[in-house]
């Protein structure tokens, strides 16, 4: 007798220490872009978040929690991606994901609102993932592209001499990704008293960009802002600008904010702006410091320099971990809900220098600084403070 | 070992499958179709219907290019096509799925006729040029015409309801598409038993001799292309309602290609073959990156270098089918058949 309730007692014990250890594990997946045409941002994306993850475990910032972070790669493909998703959740079962691109996050949408209920961060900085009537489980990792926009035309609007309203043209590829903030952005300028006197479409990637740049000598704004681009035909379009003479501002969101951009423009970059949602690799802040003292240690031939999608994953996982350190100091299971719910809780966050302070608003993160190429240097330098958009 | 197949009726003679063993294999493969959304997980359900989708899209492009001889790059245009007429008419017209899906079917068949009215004159590459700009022309329509299409953001569609229960699953959405390939790829067997389907084959044999052989040429060509629309059209109606969402972004000319590689690979001109292509061609990239991604548990650098590997196998293997066998996989599974046949005895 007393030894059947000793087996009893000691496989229920078991069972016991399978699910407390089953609770203290909390699983991270990733569809990553690490092939295929985001390929330039992917591996840095996964790298950045997978360091972050591994970073905040050698810390213990999730009290008595080990987060395991598993990823695949998707090739850049939204079917593949929205396969890779499936498979995940059947058979990790996490209860955060990351996802690759805009176009995920819309075909997974449904899913994610009705069955999954994760929390889901992604690569993308689109508008639409920002609504969280229809993305209630979305959120951005920082500002939208409207809000990078809008951060700019603040921007011009503060340095514009009095009496005369300023010119922009807006630059953009004819996708989704170029598209995303134009319409908001007409609205806004319009409202800041800046004047949109030309609207340029040109293909990604394009050579050719003689009759585009003669739209923009035809309508001489004083600013440019790109948008739907990461390289091409950015150093074409600036190149020929010159060329024809035009004293314009050259300006970018995201993508087209990294320093290989005044590699390729060389002497052209000079005067290059634009908005970063986060800090540079190289910049003196405490975060900074510490993602470059992790690099050296765990990645000693790659701790030069990382680039701003590195810096993007990195901030990713700050999010995750923040949202999941709330939770469990709350002392609510962690499942998507709380974990969006604790996300919304996020308010003047000190990120230490990765970004400014964050408070999430409308599962997005309205932050950003204008930075000014210095071709000298090689680097961008910051241009303005942290720029906060109401 | 099979010695003969003896008809002693006209019926027997005009049967679709022929024999017990084939009766009692498609009774088989039926079973398992209908057993397998029981037991399959949901990332095995999610290929299930996207093979099935693209085997439908497939079958149309066989239509006109295997059996008909047109060859096509805009298929995934025409996908496209009945996706956007789809979810146009389940939005704004209110319309529930079985009508939609039909009237997908259709718009892309009107759609399939217009650009097939250049077939008569023009044939092989300058043809494939043509359907090219139909993919091009269709795609920029979908991206600009924002009104109707909601622009590059798409259009949301709600999951197909019957009576009241709701396609809402992809367990469910596996249903709806294995039985419309079931019924589509049954008439797509008896079309070739008609004498519609009869003409599409001179015409692909030698359009000369069809003409004189009294085949309107320029009717049996449109004919073909909106009977291949047809399929696309059916086929972006589903998409729709599996994915719920359109955009401008999910019929590349990519994908087009891709329809291509499924029936070369099947083999061009059989019903069979296409299916073991649309299974070939979805399932293969995806077991590929199963093993990278196995591999990469072992060497976490393996990535960097497996990654294209598999870009470089899967284009390998098409063209191992290619020069080792024209007739692509429905052959090799006739002859496989055969083997069993005979045997013990050699061929």
């Amino acid at each position: 007798m007393t030894k059947i309730l000793k087996s009893t007692l000691a496989a229920l014990l078991a069972a016991a220490a399978t699910t407390a250890l089953a609770q203290a594990e909390i699983k991270i997946g990733a569809c990553q872009p690490i092939t295929g045409r985001f390929a330039f941002a992917g591996g840095q994306l996964n790298a950045g978040l997978g360091d972050y993850i591994a970073y905040a475990n050698e810390q213990g910032l999730v009290k008595g929690k080990k987060l395991t972070y598993i990823f695949e790669d998707t090739g850049y493909d939204t079917e593949k991606a929205v396969a890779t998703f499936k498979k995940m959740m059947a058979q990790q079962h996490p209860v955060i994901m990351y996802g690759e691109s805009t176009g995920q996050g819309k075909a997974i949408a449904p899913e994610l609102n009705a069955k999954y209920k994760v929390m889901y961060g992604s690569t993308s900085f689109s508008s639409e993932l920002a609504d969280p009537k229809t993305h209630p489980y979305s959120f951005i990792s920082g500002p939208t592209y409207s809000d990078q926009f809008g951060i700019l035309l603040q921007y011009i609007a503060k340095g514009a001499t009095k009496g005369k309203r300023p010119k922009v043209a807006f630059f953009y590829s004819d996708t989704e990704f170029g598209k995303d903030p134009i319409a908001w952005a007409k609205k806004r300028a319009g409202e800041l008293g800046i004047d949109v006197v030309a609207e340029v479409v040109a293909k990604v990637g394009a050579v050719d960009v003689t009759t585009e740049v003669l739209n923009l000598k035809k309508a001489q704004p004083d600013f440019v802002i790109f948008q739907g681009f990461v390289m091409a035909p950015i150093p074409e379009v600036i190149r020929a600008a010159r060329d024809h003479g035009l004293k314009t501002t050259f300006m970018s969101t995201f993508w087209s904010m990294d320093k290989g951009i005044i590699e390729k423009l060389g002497e052209d970059a000079e005067g290059y702006m634009g908005v970063n949602p986060y800090g540079y690799y190289y910049e003196d802040t405490p975060a900074m410091a510490a993602m470059r003292k992790y690099n050296e240690r765990v990645h000693p031939a790659e701790a030069r320099y990382r680039p701003n999608s590195y810096i993007q994953g990195w901030f990713t996982g700050m999010v995750f971990v923040e949202a999941l350190r709330r939770t469990v100091a709350a002392g609510k299971p962690v499942n998507g809900d709380n974990l969006m719910a604790a996300l919304s809780t996020i308010k003047d966050w000190d990120t230490g220098g990765i970004t400014g302070k964050v408070t999430f608003v409308n599962n997005k993160a309205a932050v950003g600084r204008v930075y000014r190429a210095n071709v000298a240097k090689g680097i961008f330098e910051p241009a303005s403070d942290w720029i906060y958009l109401k | 070992m099979l010695i003969g197949n003896f008809k002693e009726t006209y019926a027997d003679d005009e049967a679709l499958f022929r024999t017990p063993a084939s009766r009692a294999g498609l009774a088989v493969l039926l079973a398992a179709a209908l057993v397998f959304p029981f037991v399959a997980s949901d990332y095995l359900l999610y290929l299930a219907d996207l093979v099935g989708i693209f085997a439908i899209a497939a079958l149309g492009l066989n239509i006109l290019t295997g059996y008909t001889g047109q060859i096509s790059l805009g298929h995934a245009a025409f996908v496209g096509v009945g996706a956007y007429a789809t979810a146009i008419a389940a939005t704004r017209l209110g319309l529930p799925f079985w009508l939609s899906v039909p009237a997908g079917g259709l718009v892309a068949c009107l759609a399939g006729a217009v650009v097939g009215l250049p077939s008569l004159r023009i044939k092989g590459l300058y043809l494939a040029i043509a359907t090219l700009a139909a993919q091009v022309i269709f795609e920029w329509v979908f991206t600009n015409w924002t009104g109707v299409t909601g622009g590059i953001r798409g259009l949301n569609v709600e999951p197909a309801g019957l009576f009241g229960f709701a396609f809402d699953s992809d367990r469910r959405v596996y249903f709806l598409v294995f039985g419309l390939l079931a019924l589509l790829a049954y008439g797509a067997a008896n079309l070739f038993r008609t004498r519609v389907g009869r003409a599409f084959i001179a015409v692909r044999d030698r359009d000369i001799s069809a003409e004189l052989m009294g085949i309107d040429l320029f009717r049996t060509k449109i004919m073909a292309f909106m009977i291949s629309s047809f399929y696309a059209g059916i086929a972006g109606g589903l998409w729709v309602y599996f994915a719920r969402v359109v955009t401008p972004e999910s019929f590349p000319l990519s994908l087009s290609i891709q329809f291509l590689a499924m029936i070369i690979v099947g083999g061009l001109g059989t019903i069979k073959g296409t299916l073991f292509g649309a299974v070939f061609v979805t399932l293969v990239p995806e077991g590929l990156r199963a093993v990278t991604q196995a591999a990469t548990r072992l060497s976490p650098d393996a990535m960097s270098w497996l990654a294209p590997m598999k870009e470089i196998v899967f284009g390998a293997m098409i063209v191992g089918f290619l020069v080792f066998e024209p007739h692509g996989l429905a052959e090799i599974w006739s002859r496989v058949r055969r083997f069993f046949w005979l045997w013990p005895f050699p061929k």
